[in-house]
């Protein structure tokens, strides 16, 4: 009796094994598509504006930056404002590593970090403090 | 010289060797303290005449405070690691309980409900509403990360937890007020670095890492191991620093200085305030608005190491500290501009 009885439960425990692997593989792919940023739903509000021969480029930040990829003319003085209202997170903390920019942004308000005249094919890249949330500008 | 072995207990992971043959190789009656971890035994050399039975007296003394004794007769509790199949299938139990743990949060952050948006002038009241959504925020990446590794494996160290969790929780609310009141006091003359903040998460996320391997187990799989190896060192320095009164409140002191997007936006509160009281109160208050979470990260963690299902718990966190220490390590590293950000959540 108690030989089916074991030989049971060591098929249960197979089958149970085989049930967690099939489970860690479907969360995986949950974890996958979250990172990978899911359904694409990036809005293609491009806030580039060109005034007195100045290139304005807006991003937004809270919660991450939007729009994430924007593109912008190379070769003419550009300016970026980056846009917060109540922004606490770490959307805040904005390091642009080819500009050597590093600072907080304010809670509510704008900032205008000033980035030259940019070269053709050099993207400039955001990222906040802790490097979850980035956005990209290809000049071009 | 005369040789002698004796029993030990409370070796349950590779460190303990090194451990105890570090503590009794700086008696000097005693000359080549060797533990074997398989059979629980230890030998050592000394000129010393006292009898066995007091020699182990004298020697349990010395590492009872790490949770080891010493006995001349072998301890008749039978270890109850000894149940290979059961520890065997936690794993594969573990795995997907961590993992889904990882999911839920990460599409917590996914799905933006954590980005209200407050606006107006920051007071206490805010401070402390912002405290707790940062508590289930990315920063529980790293934060909440830190504090159930190092949760998780202070009980399974079985050192006094309570004590443990009370004096960083203490420390950690403490040292947020007088460092939120030094901000406003100083004002804009100190700026906190954000390399230094990057590189103090990356070596958070290294250790949340390593604890998380040694959580699930992978390091401690086989009790038999080298003598040295950076891995062993590691474990056998953590341990030492594991047992000392000011850890915790060191580590405490040190979240101020973690990467996390919502700190560092209070501690410009606090440096904009102008005077300490205002730029203390609104770092305690932000302290103690993520103090329920991270309080039932640690506080959990105890209870459900103490309760019959302690090795699913300590595999399951162990999964999920490995998760965020990966997510925390990439995000750091693309902080610093080493790499490029690999995700964007």
């Amino acid at each position: 009796m108690s030989g089916t009885r074991v030989d049971r439960d060591l098929l249960l425990n197979g089958m149970n094994k085989t049930v967690y692997i099939i489970l860690a593989f479907a969360i995986l792919v949950v974890i996958g598509i979250v990172f990978s940023g899911g359904p694409q739903t990036t809005e293609l509000k491009q806030a580039v504006e060109i005034k007195d021969g100045v290139q304005y480029i807006t991003i937004e930040a809270e919660g991450g930056y939007s729009p994430r990829v924007t593109e912008a003319k190379a070769g003419m003085p550009t300016k970026l404002i980056m846009k917060t209202n109540g922004a606490y997170d770490c959307s805040a903390s904005l390091v642009i590593r080819s500009i050597g920019f590093q600072k907080i942004l304010p809670q509510t308000g704008e900032e205008i970090i000033d980035l030259g005249t940019p070269k053709a094919g050099v993207p400039l890249q955001g990222v906040c403090g802790m490097g979850m949330y980035s956005f990209i500008i290809n000049f071009s | 010289m005369k040789t002698y072995t004796f029993h030990v207990t409370g070796t349950h992971c590779a460190s303990c060797k090194i451990l105890i043959e570090d503590i009794l190789g700086e008696q000097s009656f005693i000359k080549n303290p060797k533990v074997d971890l398989k059979k629980e035994t230890m030998e050592i050399e000394t000129e010393s005449g006292e009898s066995p039975e007091e020699l182990a007296k004298i020697l349990t003394e010395k590492i009872k405070p790490n949770g080891y004794t010493i006995s001349v007769e072998k301890n008749i509790q039978e270890k109850k690691n000894d149940l290979p199949a059961q520890t065997g299938d936690v794993i594969w139990k573990a795995i997907p309980i961590g993992l889904g743990f990882l999911a839920l949060f990460f599409l917590l952050q996914k799905s933006g409900i954590l980005n209200l948006g407050i606006g107006g002038e920051t007071t206490w009241v805010t401070a402390l509403i912002i405290g707790l959504i940062a508590s289930v925020s990315s920063c529980l990446a790293i934060v909440g990360g830190l504090v159930l590794s190092l949760s998780a494996k202070v009980s399974q160290d079985n050192i006094s937890d309570t004590k443990t969790f009370i004096l960083f929780h203490a420390g950690r609310l403490f040292s947020f007020a007088v460092l939120g009141g030094v901000l406003g006091l100083v004002g804009s003359a100190i700026g906190i670095s954000f390399t230094f903040t990057a590189i103090l998460g990356i070596i958070a996320s290294l250790v949340m890492l390593f604890l998380g391997f040694n959580l699930v187990g992978i390091f401690a799989k086989n009790k038999i191991t080298l003598h040295s190896g950076i891995f062993q060192k590691m474990t056998s320095t953590f341990r030492k620093i594991e047992h000392q009164t000011w850890t915790p409140i060191l580590i405490g002191f040190g979240t101020f200085f973690l990467p996390c997007g919502f700190t560092q936006s209070m501690q410009v509160v606090a440096l904009s305030s102008g005077s300490f009281g205002t730029g203390a109160l609104i770092m305690f208050a932000f302290a103690l608005g993520t103090l329920p979470v991270l309080a039932l990260l640690s506080f959990g963690s105890a209870s459900f190491a103490h309760s019959k299902h302690a090795p699913l718990f300590f595999k399951s966190a162990g999964v999920v500290v490995i998760g965020l220490g990966i997510f925390a390590l990439l995000g750091g590293l693309a902080g610093l501009g080493i790499i490029n950000p690999l995700f964007s959540i």
